[in-house]
């Protein structure tokens, strides 16, 4: 297992071996096949910052549920903030990886 | 290290959100056409009604062609939400201007979505919307027509009952 991505509260591997990724959440360690990764940016694409300091989301918690509802997240503020940065770091570590293969 | 993403996904990543987003815009249209096909219904004019119900129809094939063509190639598609359709209209007349902009702005998406695959070297959906920008080359085409029936025989009297009539045939004229 290659790691990809380390943001502050998780981290990204690929597994080439079995062709999918592993996310190390703070307590768990969750394996997920590329839809399910594409599935988990989107969720995390739509999670509304600016809910957490308008009033809106009072509590500044967000539940996530993930691989076809097999795991249920709650994440904080900080974690959410993170998270964003966490999916956009390993994403463009996938797409580097893509131009390696392709300029190989 | 593998390309796990090339081996799941044919096109980019990036470029499968700009066609999400592509979907909420082709939903959005289709539910607008069928606003506007609504209030012609309500106001006696047969024939542009027809018009609309085909053109939401029209909208909708399309954002399924995007829909299948993401899953097709092993990204995810997003089934759209749509909100915030207008429902008030002052005229035929409004109606049609109102529905050029929006073919307008969808014919801009597009080109600007092949800009992207551009960027990215992404020739399959290069290639794959090269259908879109011939459709929507001849969609704003056929609301142009319609205006101009407008500037041709204005609305007075029986001009609006008229002009209705010859609606159907804005499309007739579309290139084989």
């Amino acid at each position: 297992m290659k790691v990809l991505h380390q943001s502050q509260f998780f981290i990204s591997y690929q597994c080439d071996k079995q062709r999918c990724f592993f996310i190390e959440f703070p307590h768990k360690t969750i394996k997920l096949g590329f839809c399910q990764l594409l599935a988990f940016r989107q969720q995390v694409k739509e999670i509304d910052l600016e809910s957490h300091f308008n009033g809106q989301n009072i509590h500044g918690m967000e539940m996530l549920m993930l691989c076809n509802r097999q795991h249920f997240f709650v994440f904080n503020t900080l974690e959410c903030i993170d998270l964003k940065e966490f999916i956009t770091g390993t994403f463009a570590m996938l797409e580097l990886n893509s131009l390696l293969a392709t300029s190989v | 290290m593998k390309d796990l993403v090339r081996q799941k996904l044919s096109i980019h990543v990036d470029v499968m959100d700009l066609l999400n987003k592509q979907i909420e815009k082709e939903a959005h249209s289709s539910s607008a056409y069928l606003a506007m096909a609504s209030w012609c219904d309500h106001n006696a004019l047969s024939y542009s009604a027809d018009f609309f119900y085909e053109q939401a129809a029209e909208e909708r094939e399309h954002m399924m062609k995007i829909f299948r063509y993401i899953n097709d190639n092993g990204g995810t598609a997003f089934s759209p939400e749509v909100s915030g359709v207008n429902h008030d209209f002052k005229s035929l007349e409004e109606i049609f201007e109102t529905a050029l902009d929006q073919e307008i702005a969808i014919t801009k998406s597009i080109h600007n979505l092949v800009g992207k695959c551009r960027k990215v070297n992404d020739y399959t959906t290069e290639y794959f919307l090269h259908w879109f920008i011939q459709e929507q080359m001849e969609e704003e085409q056929t609301m142009r027509r319609a205006l101009e029936l407008f500037d041709l025989m204005g609305t007075d009297g029986l001009g609006l009952k008229l002009l209705d009539e010859r609606i159907p045939q804005i499309r007739d004229k579309r290139p084989e």
